[in-house]
Parts: structure tokens; C-alpha cells; sequence
């Protein structure tokens, strides 16, 4: 009888490690010729491939958990393990640019007139976009503590509000500080403010959208039945992911919106 | 020997500047900006030692003789080079520092 006699799940061969590691590649070359070549050709070609990619791999590992059973018990806690994993290498990939504003904040030097913000910097008021963005993520976070709630108690209507709201909270805060980066009076290139502002806020936006992107994949698949009252290990993480986010923007607002000015 | 007299020291005590406890690390850089700053503060600012000394001198009825002492000290610590290019950014209207 052909039939495995333990919990764990063999994985089929499939290309996506290879397209991955493609598109990595030419994102990076791609990077390269965009700098230095003015030609974006190589970049969105790289940029696509990671896309279909990620939309495949993912795809996959739904059909293999939810549609065919392969995620037992033991599967979900290596799962878990790699989110928690995942998540601890992103503090770190954070601690480095709180590290640089604070090694530039905390002694500023000479050429910035020896105080922080800089000669010549007007900061945003902590008091008005950036606090509606605190209280907004909050919110979020409330709402998606609701939605997991929901999912556990077999609520589905409650469970398809709280993500939308989640989700559109999500969205908000994105507009915000969108409109925040336009109408700022300072920008990336003024000197050391700029960079550790920006390149910090930044790359936290780009973390909010993609954890926005990952809740609404949760909200398609609640709507096609795939989570069940026990077993809904791709909301948890989404909903970890997301908590993540969340905090991340109390250390910034804390460190760089309000001490920082 | 060409130019005895260009050798020697200008004249009055040049001494070295004493430790500072504000600034026991081998970076000296904040040492030196804080007492440039100072010494370009005028009256009305927070007080640098020079200008301190000469306000408590004066008080006192006292000649501000003693004072040029920290003058001297501070400058010592300075590169020429920097407090050339600070004065002239004071000049240019550039200068980063609040003054």
C-alpha cells in the first residue's frame, strides 16, 4: 500500500524556489541598469517574475493544505515556526535603521548645527497626521483581534466585517502617509534627517501594504470557505504579520515622529 | 638659522587645554564646537565660559585679565582649520550653529 506513515508532508517538485531565484536575479541586475543604464526593462521583467512567482508558490501551498490535506497538526507547527522565524528576521532588518537614526539623533554633529532636528529642518507635528495614523493602526489591530475571534467562534458574517475593516484601516493609514510624503517639507535627499526619515517610514509603508495584501488573500479565502473554526493557520499569520506592523509604527512614531522633533 | 625669531612662540602662556570631565572620550569634536559656540555667543544666550568669566569679573569689580586664560585654552583645542571655515560660514550667512 502506498501510503506515508508519518505526519510530515513530502512536497512535490515545483519550479517556484527556481523562478524565485530568477527574478531575484534580474531584479538585482535590473536595479543596476535602472541606475546606471536608464532602461527599466530588466527590473519590471524581474519585478514580474517575483510577482507570479509569489501568486504560484502561495496558490500552491493553499491547494496542498486546504484542497488535499497535507497540513496536519505537525505540518502547522513547522508552518508556525517559519512565520515566527520570518517575522524575527524583519525586527532585525527594522533594528538596523533604528540604529542609524539613533547613532545620527543622539550626538548630532557640527555640519547639522550640533542639535536634532537639523539646522534648516522643519519636522511634521507629531500631534496631527502621524497621531490619526497611530490611532488608525490601532484600530486596526483591535479589528483583527475581532476578526480571529469571530473565526474561532464560527461567526462568518462577523468575521468578513472585521477583515474589511481591518483591511480599509489598512488602506487609510497608506493614503495618509502618502499624502503625508507629497506634502512634506523636507525630502529624502536633506541630509541625514531625510534618509533615516524616509528610508525607515518607507520601508514600513511597504510592510503595511504588504500586509494589507496578505489579509485581503485571507478575505477572498474566508469568502470561499477555506478557514474552519480550528484550522486557519494562514489568518493567524497574516494576523501575526499584521500585529507586527503595528508595533513597528509605535517605535517610529515614538523614536522618530516625536522624539525625533 | 633662518628666522630665530619666526620660531619662537607668540608671545603669553599657551598652555594645553585641561581634561574636561563633559567630554572624557578620546572624541574631542564636541569639545571643541561647544566652546567655539561659546566663545561666539553674545550676551543674552546661555553663558560660555569665557564670557561667563568676563560677566563675573566685572561683577565682582575685578579685572577681565584672568579670563583671556580660557580664550587661549579653547582655542587650542580647535583645528585652525575648522575655525577658519566656521568663521567664514558666520560670514556667509551659513553657519549650522545657533548663535
Amino acid at each position: 500500500m502506498n501510503h506515508q506513515t508519518h505526519a510530515f508532508h513530502m512536497v512535490n517538485p515545483s519550479p517556484w524556489p527556481l523562478t524565485g531565484a530568477l527574478s531575484a536575479l534580474l531584479i538585482t541586475s535590473g536595479l543596476t541598469m535602472w541606475f546606471h543604464f536608464n532602461s527599466m526593462t530588466l527590473m519590471l521583467l524581474g519585478l514580474l517574475a517575483c510577482i507570479m512567482t509569489m501568486y504560484q508558490w502561495w496558490r500552491d501551498i493553499v491547494r496542498e493544505g486546504t484542497y488535499q490535506g497535507h497540513h496536519t497538526p505537525t505540518v502547522q507547527k513547522g508552518l508556525r515556526y517559519g512565520m515566527v522565524l520570518f517575522i524575527i528576521s524583519e525586527v532585525f532588518f527594522f533594528a538596523g535603521f533604528f540604529w542609524a537614526f539613533y547613532h545620527s539623533s543622539l550626538a548630532p554633529t557640527p555640519e547639522l548645527g550640533g542639535y536634532w532636528p537639523p539646522a534648516g529642518i522643519n519636522p511634521l507635528n507629531p500631534t496631527e497626521v502621524p497621531l490619526l495614523n497611530t490611532a488608525i493602526l490601532l484600530a486596526s489591530g483591535v479589528s483583527i483581534t475581532w476578526a480571529h475571534h469571530s473565526l474561532m467562534e464560527g461567526h462568518r458574517k462577523h468575521v468578513i466585517q472585521s477583515l474589511l475593516t481591518t483591511i480599509i484601516l489598512g488602506i487609510y493609514f497608506t493614503l495618509l502617509q502618502a499624502s503625508e510624503y507629497f506634502e512634506a517639507p523636507f525630502t529624502i535627499s536633506d541630509g541625514i534627517y531625510g534618509s533615516t526619515f524616509f528610508v525607515a517610514t518607507g520601508f514600513h509603508g511597504l510592510h503595511v501594504i504588504i500586509g494589507s495584501t496578505f489579509l485581503t488573500v485571507c478575505l477572498i479565502r474566508q469568502l470561499l470557505f477555506h478557514f474552519t473554526s480550528k484550522h486557519h493557520f494562514g489568518f493567524e499569520a497574516a494576523a501575526w504579520y499584521w500585529h507586527f506592523v503595528d508595533v513597528v509604527w509605535l517605535f517610529l512614531y515614538v523614536s522618530i515622529y516625536w522624539w525625533g522633533s | 638659522m633662518l628666522g630665530v625669531e619666526a620660531q619662537k612662540p607668540p608671545k603669553g602662556k599657551w598652555t594645553t587645554a585641561p581634561f574636561d570631565p563633559r567630554f572624557p572620550n578620546q572624541n574631542q569634536t564636541r569639545n571643541c564646537y561647544q566652546n567655539f559656540l561659546g566663545e561666539t555667543w553674545g550676551a543674552g544666550r546661555k553663558s560660555p565660559d569665557y564670557h561667563r568669566c568676563v560677566k563675573a569679573m566685572n561683577r565682582r569689580g575685578k579685572s577681565a585679565q584672568p579670563c583671556e586664560y580660557y580664550f587661549r585654552e579653547y582655542r587650542s583645542l580647535c583645528p585652525i582649520s575648522w575655525v577658519q571655515r566656521w568663521n567664514q560660514q558666520i560670514q556667509d550667512g551659513t553657519f549650522a550653529g545657533k548663535i
